[in-house]
């Protein structure tokens, strides 16, 4: 429910009106005796509700704009009225009174079920492909004409060292092994035992996992010869390693085989990748007579900074070739806090068809991979129409017509046009088609609709083999067959992608914020490589938790441990793990509590100098509280100087928002922020600002509307833990991010029944993904076998 | 034409900038526009040395005959000039070969390196920008000769590898610009986009026809967001027709398709880069280009001449070794024939907007890494010049006795108006240019 702000000449007019009933109302008291009968809820609704939310809750222009709706039950409606309605002037209403409009707002349009009474029901929004669910889709469509791969152990290179010999780098293999870490430094001896340090080579092979969606950049420094190749594909010739072969084909990202002297070269390049898949990958060195050897490779993945390429994100395992449309879209709209479909626009018309041609130009350079055809077979045309018909089947996410393979493949064919170009032609149509850009068209739900739903749903993607083979066969026409196809996806790294997307926009991942940069000297140490190990820790605790066999939500919010490596330990004064990496470290439960007092997100709600109380509430509302907050009225950007600098920061605070204008939302946001202040702008624990102590005990008013005394972070965590509207709120969502659309599209009570089964699978968020998926893609798809007969 | 300008011309004819990616190459603006008089040059490389006794005309001067090697050349013996007496004389790290061809148009030492060549030190790339990528600059900088490419780096075989065997076009020191020898990647970079309009128009055709179906078939709400989709299909089939009217002054060469590109496709190929590098001057996209026969140390093995040893392993054969000297002979007659087709080709073209035909106003430049294969010197480089444009008195054979070819560099420059007082090593840059005109 949300309570926007009042402009000032709207709140003038309630305090008039509200004097006035007081005023009536003690009179009334001193008459004592003749007491009216007492009002009924409609009409305690019609005196004190109607004048903002309208005769029936539909809301009234610059008063609450939005309708008088949601998912409260009635005794947390009956206690946030009695609490805080109507605004300005709770007293007026006791509890009794509370209670009676509550049920009248309840049964007359509040609840899903009146709302369901009273109106149609919402309908899902229209929607295009978003960006992600375009380039997904794209990298599994052509991916499914060849070999698929999955993403190997992290654990390394296959690495091979060679002797060379002049021209010759592999004269003669010295050592096999795996390597970990793409940063050696050989000086002037050899790699290894057995080998001169004179003339030596090196092949790194293996695959390259990518964890998140975005441009890489790859940096290179050595002073000897070295080429870096990612997702090519491996040709022939490839492993020939003299001097002066012409066999190889493939074209190496960073070409730096010749050297320039003794000095150290530095070349970069960029690429763009899809997270949660992996790439080929492969870099070849070799030192030949110059006095000191060396390589680094490192990378700058999306929003963060250098490092050494290492584990995890290495493998030796094969990959195959990723095809990735990296045109530059106009982002999606996400005015809604999720990205979606719903508008389209000329340069996204433009981005769609020139990405089309791109794309066209790569089917055709391998479109001998691609559709089996060889140049000199017989049958090559019929054998590329069935590739044309089988790329336009899986773009359209159903069986192709007569009609339309037709349109689609046939005449592209027919006009004495070159093969090539036919296909070119074909390709371009279907990636341009509607019926590939809008997923949910047309009327007719059928099972094929179900397998897209399901594949967008988990994937972002497009339906695998699997998937539509179950179509085919009419096997997911039950709730069991749909779930069951769910369950098998969600095992899938692209759900664990897609869910991994979830959770950065969550927690304020997704985004590079220069809240980030402390001041120096204030805050020694935390520097951009401690920035880069708290993201890794958060990222890290969460995909733990989700991807745990527990799955459990209550832990995202309880957990009194922190993932520490050596230098988080040490900066937050936690005892350093044994073992390297990233360790759990036991903390003082009454200090840490899950993600609510993780440093990553304690410092990124902060100020570079000070911390941000308003930040802090703010995400706490709105993210892990399940509440709704309009953008303030007015921004005031807040200003330390000109504070009396005795005050501490919940002082300045209050004071800042102490207008009613203001304590609309702030009421709700300033408590939250005040109950972290034990944690400083870099998100350590902190007893005293400045010579003050620091109070974190704070009234708060929860979304459920009871009166609560909360003690610091701990029990912050509890309340969230234990209310109805937070749990609620993480399920919607979540829900928003993963199907693009709101829960009561598909139901208004689809939010109160995924509740039900959350609550009963012990808060198992992979099982929610798993029932809202399964929910979602049934819905409005008539059971065939009761449709038919 | 730099984007701003070329923004304004496309507002000019009602396009929108959106429009851009498909438009075709427009041709140079410059183009026609009279005042400077058009200049192209061409260098065309060549490996593994000559067989001189064949190659060099006996005479001097006007009167002079040509021998078996530059027969092919025969009916553009007054529009050419056979430059004796050129010597490579940069030294420094790096086999002959490499510098053969990485110091050949760098004129400068290459940097020291790891690349090792069959004898000397190990060496790097080139540390001084190209010869032609110095003419390309130069006239990339005025409004009045740039063109869309400036230059075109073409090659014919050139392996997939980067080394200074491989380059000789340099856009600066440490910088190789890599030749592109595959035909069919050359016409869509030239013409890539105009095909791709054509494509698209048909295409987009096909999509209203089907929005138009689904319509029938949706809700409201549905057939709102597919009709703005329509309007935006709509918008770009009326910018594609526009941007058809502007054509391009010549039409896209019509090339062969499915040549294998490997080492028999090689004639087909040279036939390919050559229509294309005179269809893409044509039409105004450069003005400067290199065309690559293979790479220094060239390994091609010219079956469809009979011949079914290795370029380079010939070039090693001693003097005395008749067979091989014959082979090599028709080797070099046959490239001599692919600078004839591509003489012959730019000679039937009337100069657009200008005088004569482009023959008259693009100079070809045919050099070779070495003067002689099997010695594996840089003395007495193969030099021809065939074409007009540049002032030179042609027509002539040359003996300059043992100059540098860092000055023949200078002298290329100069005749572009380009007033260096020397080109590359500090050593070779006295004298100034070689006198030719």
């Amino acid at each position: 429910m949300n309570f926007p702000p009042k402009n000032p000449a709207g709140l003038w007019r309630i305090r008039e009106v509200l004097r006035i009933s007081i005023f009536l109302g003690l009179t009334g008291c001193l008459l004592a005796q003749d007491v009216p009968a007492p009002l009924s809820g409609e009409a305690i609704y019609s005196k004190h509700c109607a004048s903002c939310h309208g005769k029936n809750g539909e809301g009234v222009k610059d008063e609450v704009d939005e309708p008088l709706q949601g998912e409260r039950s009635l005794v947390s409606l009956a206690k946030y009225i009695d609490k805080r309605m109507p605004e300005d002037e709770p007293e007026i209403l006791n509890a009794e009174e509370s209670q009676r409009v509550a049920e009248y707002i309840m049964g007359a349009f509040y609840s899903p079920e009146a709302r369901a009474k009273n109106s149609a029901p919402p309908k899902m929004a229209v929607a295009r492909l978003t960006n992600r669910q375009y380039r997904e889709s794209i990298a599994d469509l052509l991916g499914s004409f060849g070999k698929t791969t999955v993403p190997g152990e992290g654990k390394g290179l296959k690495a091979q060292y060679f002797q060379s010999d002049g021209m010759n780098k592999k004269a003669r293999k010295a050592l096999d092994r795996e390597d970990t870490r793409l940063e050696f430094d050989f000086a002037e001896g050899p790699p290894a035992e057995g080998i001169s340090p004179e003339q030596f080579s090196i092949a790194w092979d293996g695959s390259l996992i990518a964890p998140a969606s975005g441009w890489y950049e790859f940096r290179l420094s050595t002073p000897n010869g070295a080429r870096v190749y990612v997702n090519g594909e491996r040709q022939e010739g490839d492993g020939n390693f003299r001097d002066d072969s012409g066999a190889k084909r493939q074209t190496a990202l960073i070409d730096s085989w010749v050297s320039s002297g003794p000095e150290m070269r530095v070349e970069t390049a960029r690429i763009f990748l899809l997270g949660g898949r992996s790439y080929p990958f492969r870099l070849d060195y070799f030192k030949f007579k110059e006095a000191r050897g060396s390589v680094k490779l490192e990378w700058k993945q999306p929003r963060a900074d250098w490092t050494v390429l290492s584990t995890p994100y290495l493998s030796p395992a094969e990959a195959a070739y990723v095809t990735i449309a990296d045109k530059a879209f106009p982002p999606d709209d996400a005015s809604e806090g999720y990205e979606r479909g719903t508008e389209v626009s000329k340069a996204w018309h433009e981005a769609v068809t020139s990405s089309a041609v791109e794309i066209s130009n790569g089917v055709v350079a391998r479109l001998r991979r691609l559709s089996g055809a060889k140049d000199e077979d017989a049958d090559r045309l019929p054998k590329l129409k069935d590739f044309c018909a089988s790329f336009a089947e899986r773009a359209f996410r159903r069986p192709l017509t007569d009609e339309l393979r037709q349109m689609y493949v046939e005449k592209a064919f027919a006009e004495g046009v070159s093969p090539d170009q036919a296909v070119k032609r074909s390709v371009i149509l279907v990636l341009t088609s509607p019926r590939f850009l809008y997923p949910e068209l047309g009327k007719e739900k059928d099972e094929f609709t179900v397998a897209s739903r399901l594949a967008l749903g988990l994937w972002d993607s497009l339906p695998d083999k699997a998937l539509v083979d179950a179509a085919k066969a009419g096997q997911l026409r039950t709730p069991e067959q749909v779930k069951a196809q769910a369950q098998r996806m969600a095992a899938d790294p692209r759900t664990r992608a897609k869910t991994n997307e979830f959770f950065q926009r969550w927690l304020k991942l997704d985004a590079e914020s220069d809240l980030l940069q402390k001041d120096a000297e204030d805050y020694p140490g935390f520097d951009a490589a401690l920035v880069a190990d708290l993201r890794r820790s958060l990222e890290l605790f969460v995909e733990q938790v989700v991807w745990s066999e527990k799955s459990d939500y209550r832990e995202l919010l309880e957990a009194d441990y922190l993932l520490c490596n050596e230098r988080i330990a040490k900066f937050y004064g936690l005892p350093v793990p044994e073992g390297g990496g990233f360790q759990a470290v036991k903390c003082d439960p009454a200090q840490r509590s899950g993600v609510v007092t993780h440093p990553y997100l304690l410092a990124r709600l902060a100020h570079h100098d000070t911390t941000s109380p308003i930040h802090r509430g703010v995400f706490l509302t709105r993210n892990v509280l399940g509440g709704l907050l309009k953008p303030p009225p007015e921004a005031i950007a807040f200003e330390d100087h000109k504070f009396d600098p005795k005050m501490t920061m919940r002082e300045k605070i209050a004071e800042m928002t102490r207008n009613a204008n203001c304590m609309t939302c702030h009421e709700t946001i300033n408590p939250l922020g005040f109950s972290l202040e034990n944690f400083d702008a870099v998100g350590r624990f902190r007893t005293m600002e400045k010579d003050r102590p620091i109070d974190p005990v704070v009234d708060y008013i929860s979304q459920d509307g009871e009166q609560l005394k909360l003690h610091g972070p701990r029990e912050l965590a509890e309340h969230a833990v234990a209310s109805e509207a937070a749990r609620r709120g993480f399920i919607r969502q979540l829900f928003q991010y993963e199907l693009k659309q709101n829960p009561p599209a598909y139901g208004l009570d689809t939010l109160v029944k995924l509740d039900a089964t959350f609550n009963a699978s012990g808060e198992n968020i992979r099982q929610l993904l798993i029932e809202m998926n399964s929910l979602a893609a049934s819905h409005g798809v008539k059971n065939p076998d009761q449709a038919s007969r | 034409m730099n984007l701003s300008t070329r923004r304004n011309f496309l507002r000019q004819l009602g396009l929108s900038a959106a429009a851009l990616p498909f438009l075709p190459a427009l041709p140079s603006l410059a183009q026609g526009n009279g005042a400077a008089k058009m200049q192209r040059i061409i260098f065309l490389f060549t490996p593994n040395g000559t067989i001189p006794p064949e190659f060099w005309p006996d005479q001097t001067g006007p009167d002079f005959q040509l021998k078996r090697i530059l027969a092919p050349l025969e009916s553009f013996k007054s529009r050419m000039i056979t430059l004796k007496g050129v010597h490579n004389k940069i030294r420094g790290d790096g086999d002959g070969h490499m510098r053969g061809i990485s110091c050949l148009l760098t004129a400068d030492e290459l940097l020291p390196g790891n690349i090792q060549g069959g004898s000397d030190k190990p060496a790097g790339w080139a540390r001084n920008i190209s010869i032609d990528q110095e003419i390309k600059n130069f006239l990339q900088a005025r409004p009045e000769t740039a063109t869309r490419f400036g230059s075109l780096e073409l090659g014919v075989a050139v392996p997939n590898r980067a080394d200074p065997w491989t380059r000789e076009s340099y856009a600066g020191p440490n910088q190789p610009l890599a030749p592109l020898s595959d035909p069919y990647a050359a016409f869509d970079k030239f013409y890539g986009q105009s095909k791709d309009r054509e494509n698209l128009g048909s295409v987009l055709d096909e999509v209203r026809d089907d929005l138009k179906k689904i319509s029938s078939n949706i809700d409201p709400e549905e057939r709102e967001l597919l009709d703005k989709h329509a309007t935006f299909v709509r918008e770009m089939e009326q910018d594609l027709q526009s941007a058809n009217t502007q054509n391009l002054m010549f039409p896209p060469p019509a090339l062969e398709q499915g040549v294998a590109l490997d080492n028999d496709g090689i004639p087909k190929i040279s036939t390919m880069q050559a229509d294309l590098l005179v269809n893409a001057f044509a039409n105004g996209m450069a003005r400067v280009a290199t065309l690559q026969y293979t790479n220094s140390v060239g390994q091609a093995r010219m079956r469809w001449l009979n011949i079914h040893e290795d370029h380079h392993g010939l070039s090693h054969e001693p003097d005395s070794n008749a067979d091989a000297q014959e082979k090599l002979i028709k080797i070099n007659i046959w490239l001599a024939e692919q600078l004839a087709y591509l003489a012959k080709k730019l000679d039937s073209i009337p100069e657009p907007g200008g005088q004569g035909s482009m023959l008259d106003n693009t100079t070809i430049v045919w050099t070779n890494e070495l003067g002689k294969g099997n010695s594996h010197s840089l003395d007495n480089i193969p030099f021809v010049l065939v074409g007009g444009g540049l002032g030179f008195k042609t027509g002539q054979a040359m003996d300059f006795g043992n100059v540098t070819h860092n000055r023949l560099w200078v002298s290329l420059a100069h005749a572009f108006g380009h007033f260096i007082p020397s080109f590359g090593h500090k050593d070779f840059g006295q004298g100034g240019p070689l006198m030719l005109s």
